[in-house]
């Protein structure tokens, strides 16, 4: 590498303060703790070894971007046969969102009868609800993560926003809508 | 609770959005996706559209109760990840190609 200190400061700069995040999302992909660690600590030496070529901009969607491509090569590796759905993520991200509720809340009811919409949720809706509702990342950076025009993201995250919605109008929870 | 878009003000150059045009755009707005002019005039319809409003809280409601369910990452793993980082942005770790 021509210039590994400008290098070294662009990573402290852009890759440091990403790391839980990317963690965060590792755990959804891998669903493993210790293959999420070992995912992330791929991603930051692929990271390190384009810094330079990374033009500054949007540094969470850049990481996902390689986080997301690391995942899928390390699946190639491991489990050859999916090679048919290479990417694998929507299938990892089936179950993210079946997580106990711990904090029993001030509205069970509500909390409850939302667990229940996610449950028949089909996939892809249930991931984009992951990755942006309980992740907090933007349609553009979900869309890094599941290789998609971050128009698709919107566009199923609403719908299974509204399909949640519709089962709550049905249980009593929610106002009657237009 | 004060509502994020009661503390906008309406801005007499804009016409407040119909109540077809809020639920086109509702969840871009709650989101923080919808463009500032667009964020105006939503804004503008939910302080007098009592059924919008509605609307708009239990799309929030949603959005709160998904956000409690993330989990805790584990610290152990996040603490050798920082560190592992903070070793290649010193020049420590060997990953160079």
């Amino acid at each position: 590498m021509a210039n590994p200190e400008a290098s070294q400061a662009l990573f402290e700069q852009h890759v440091l303060p990403e790391i839980e995040v990317l963690l965060r999302v590792a755990r959804s992909l891998t669903r493993n703790d210790a293959d999420a660690e070992d995912l992330v600590q791929d991603t930051l030496i692929r990271a390190y070894r384009a810094i330079e070529r990374f033009d500054g901009r949007h540094p969470r969607a850049w990481l996902l971007t390689i986080l997301r491509n690391t995942h899928i090569n390390r699946n190639r590796r491991q489990r050859p046969e999916l090679l048919r759905d290479p990417d694998g993520t929507s299938r990892q991200l089936n179950e993210l969102v079946a997580v106990d509720v711990t904090d029993a809340g001030v509205d069970a009811g509500f909390d409850a009868e939302i667990e229940r919409a996610l449950a028949e949720l089909d996939e892809p809706f249930r991931s984009v609800l992951q990755l942006v509702d309980v992740e907090g990342l933007t349609y553009a950076e979900a869309a890094e993560v599941l290789g998609v025009p971050a128009g698709t993201v919107m566009s199923r995250l609403h719908r299974a926003r509204g399909r949640i919605r519709d089962r709550l109008d049905r249980a009593g929870l929610a106002p009657r809508s237009h | 609770m004060k509502k994020p878009w009661k503390s906008l003000f309406r801005s007499s150059a804009k016409r407040p959005m119909t109540c077809g045009e809020v639920g086109e755009w509702l969840q871009h707005y709650l989101d923080g996706e919808l463009d500032d002019r667009r964020s105006e005039r939503l804004a503008a319809h939910l302080e007098d559209c009592r059924r919008c409003g509605l609307e708009a809280d239990t799309y929030e409601r949603i959005k709160h109760s998904l956000a409690d369910r993330q989990p805790a990452v584990p610290a152990d793993s996040l603490a050798r990840l920082r560190e592992f980082g903070a070793r290649i942005a010193r020049g420590d770790e060997p990953v160079e190609r």
